[in-house]
């Protein structure tokens, strides 16, 4: 176990000291700054206004930093999230394949098993810590500037639409970071599993996104409603559920389970199918 | 059961080895050993299948059929074990370039075992980079970046190291340190070393065992004396070639190649052909057995594709 744990830290040493990993920290503060002042502007304000109104709250106990950071999560996390999360799962196996540094750590005598799952663990990593970082940093921002206050949430395709003092609001906004989170390890494991086929890190990065992409504009539309439950992005939308009333157990498991089992067949088939592969220059 | 039939003292055996990419063969039913302490060669133009040979011993390339072992254990059955002592570079080692030499090394001989600092240390000086080994590789020129790749191909205390043309894009100098890098290491350190390279000087000044790959199939497989000096094409100096040449070709298995040089059948004694041309008239005033040009025996041996074994 102690051998694996130091290849683990080599491993994050590898994905934590280059430039590019940063990439997906930097652009969410450039965008969360940026939803920042839109919202300070006065017809977002008004905007607001009358949706919380509308809906039975009042602005400006609901116009807070809480519910200017959830704002900001559910409006970038699934088109910037899916990219970067795409970008280095894509990157992960495929690059050093492409850099040659694959075929100096299979000099070793470790089975090609073992450096995936090292690699994959990286992996969840990253998706846990990114989220993470998004989720907090979106939050610390937003109450700097608009201060603390209840969550008002409206997700009309999700046909959510919630109100939350402050402490239930905070509570179910840590809990539902987690769960995003696990969300989308789904879009990490399937750029995972194309950078273990034989093609290029920009290949298995736009291929992941691409199908991502599909899959959520098919989840949108209306006239594909009956094949939602066949569709990944469907499982993925469950960690709103967190701020429904009662939560819905059975259905959060329900998709959860799915996704796991999604997840784990990402990593399997990325496994079989590196592990026939010939390295050769 | 994973234990080969490895004679004793065989570092490494392969038997029968075959593999095909996309349907074109690239290695025909290769078996060869190579005995511990030894620095064997496996010359071959590119194409040949040394590459290939070598991720098979790795466990890069999957074999269609044979099986490669290292120290009596069979790579294809328990690689980990077979690997455990083994090292390599290719031709030109990657590295990740945004890293110090250091953390390379740390991050590379993780996924064998955990490697004491003291022992990174010391491959380290081994090769010569103990001032440079905190900068980051991207700095480094080719020669640092082979210093370096052999370093880690020499953690965690390998008794074996695969050289798969070390030298490329080195400088003569830095080809010269390689080469004398590997001798010490094979004389000090009793370390075997599987040796490719396309370039026949090399593999005959490094080397004391060479195996020749041509498309895929072994062709020679000795020790270099064997196939350097052949005894059978003499070069006579005498005062009448002329005069000589007539005499030499009346004999049996003798051809006369060009003036003053001849090839002799196994049967013709040189001395009995000196006797001849000094009672036919001839001064003799040398006669010289000759070493033929290394490229020419490599190029004679591969274009006939035959065995040589």
């Amino acid at each position: 176990m102690s051998l694996f744990l130091l290849q683990l830290y080599g491993e994050l040493w590898k994905l934590f000291a280059r430039k590019r990993t940063y990439l997906g920290f930097g652009v969410f503060l450039g965008v969360e700054a940026l939803i920042l002042v839109l919202w300070q502007l006065p017809r977002g304000q008004q905007w607001m206004k009358r949706m919380i109104e509308q809906s039975g709250g009042t602005f400006e106990t609901y116009f807070s930093g809480l519910t200017v950071a959830m704002i900001m999560v559910t409006t970038t996390i699934f088109l910037l999230g899916a990219l970067y999360l795409g970008l280095v799962g894509g990157d992960l196996v495929a690059k050093e394949v492409e850099d040659g540094t694959m075929r100096m750590t299979l000099c070793r005598p470790i089975s090609r098993w073992r450096v995936l799952l090292v690699k994959y663990v990286t992996l969840v990593l990253y998706t846990f810590a990114l989220v993470f970082f998004i989720g907090l940093s979106a939050l610390a921002a937003a109450t700097l500037v608009r201060g603390s206050g209840g969550l008002f949430l409206m997700i009309p395709e999700e046909k959510l639409v919630s109100f939350f003092e402050f402490p239930d609001g905070l509570r179910r906004y840590l809990v539902a970071l987690p769960c995003l989170a696990l969300s989308l390890l789904s879009i990490s494991s399937f750029s995972f599993m194309l950078s273990c086929w034989n093609m290029k890190p920009a290949a298995a990065t736009i291929a992941s996104i691409t199908i991502f992409f599909v899959d959520w504009i098919l989840h949108l539309l209306p006239y594909f409603e009956s094949y939602r439950p066949w569709m990944m992005t469907t499982h993925m939308h469950t960690w709103l559920n967190v701020f429904r009333d009662p939560w819905p157990w059975a259905q959060m498991i329900e998709d959860y389970a799915c996704l796991v089992g999604l997840d784990a067949t990402f990593l399997v088939v990325g496994l079989i199918v590196f592990s026939s592969r010939d390295f050769k220059s | 059961m994973s234990e080969g039939p490895a004679s004793d003292g065989a570092m490494i055996e392969l038997r029968g080895l075959r593999k095909a990419f996309g349907g074109k063969p690239a290695l025909h039913d290769l078996s060869l050993e190579v005995q511990r302490g030894e620095i064997f060669g496996l010359l071959g133009h590119n194409g040949a299948g040394k590459s290939t040979t070598l991720g098979i011993l790795l466990g890069q390339v999957n074999p269609q059929a044979g099986e490669a072992f290292i120290g009596g254990v069979s790579v294809q059955r328990d690689r980990a074990r077979a690997l455990a002592r083994t090292g390599a570079i290719f031709e030109a080692p990657r590295f990740y370039d945004y890293l110090s030499g250091w953390r390379n090394l740390e991050i590379y001989t993780s996924y064998s075992a955990r490697v004491p600092r003291e022992q990174i240390a010391e491959a380290v000086e081994i090769v010569g980079l103990t001032k440079r080994i905190r900068d980051k590789v991207g700095t480094y020129s080719q020669g640092m970046r082979q210093r370096l790749g052999l370093a880690q191909a020499l953690l965690p205390e390998n008794e074996l190291v695969l050289l798969d043309e070390p030298t490329n894009g080195l400088d003569p100098e830095g080809i010269h340190e390689m080469r004398a890098l590997i001798q010490r290491l094979n004389r000090e350190r009793g370390i075997t070393v599987l040796f490719c390279s396309h370039l026949l000087v090399e593999v005959e000044q490094l080397c004391n065992h060479v195996v020749i790959l041509n498309q895929g199939r072994k062709v020679f497989d000795g020790r270099w004396a064997d196939i350097a000096a052949d005894r059978r094409r003499v070069r006579f100096e005498v005062d009448a070639w002329e005069k000589a040449a007539a005499l030499l070709t009346a004999v049996p298995e003798v051809v006369v190649i060009e003036p003053g040089l001849v090839t002799l059948g196994d049967d013709v004694a040189i001395a009995a052909l000196v006797a001849l041309l000094v009672e036919g008239g001839v001064r003799v005033s040398a006669v010289e057995p000759q070493r033929r040009n290394l490229e020419e025996i490599y190029l004679s041996i591969t274009n006939h594709g035959a065995s040589v074994e």
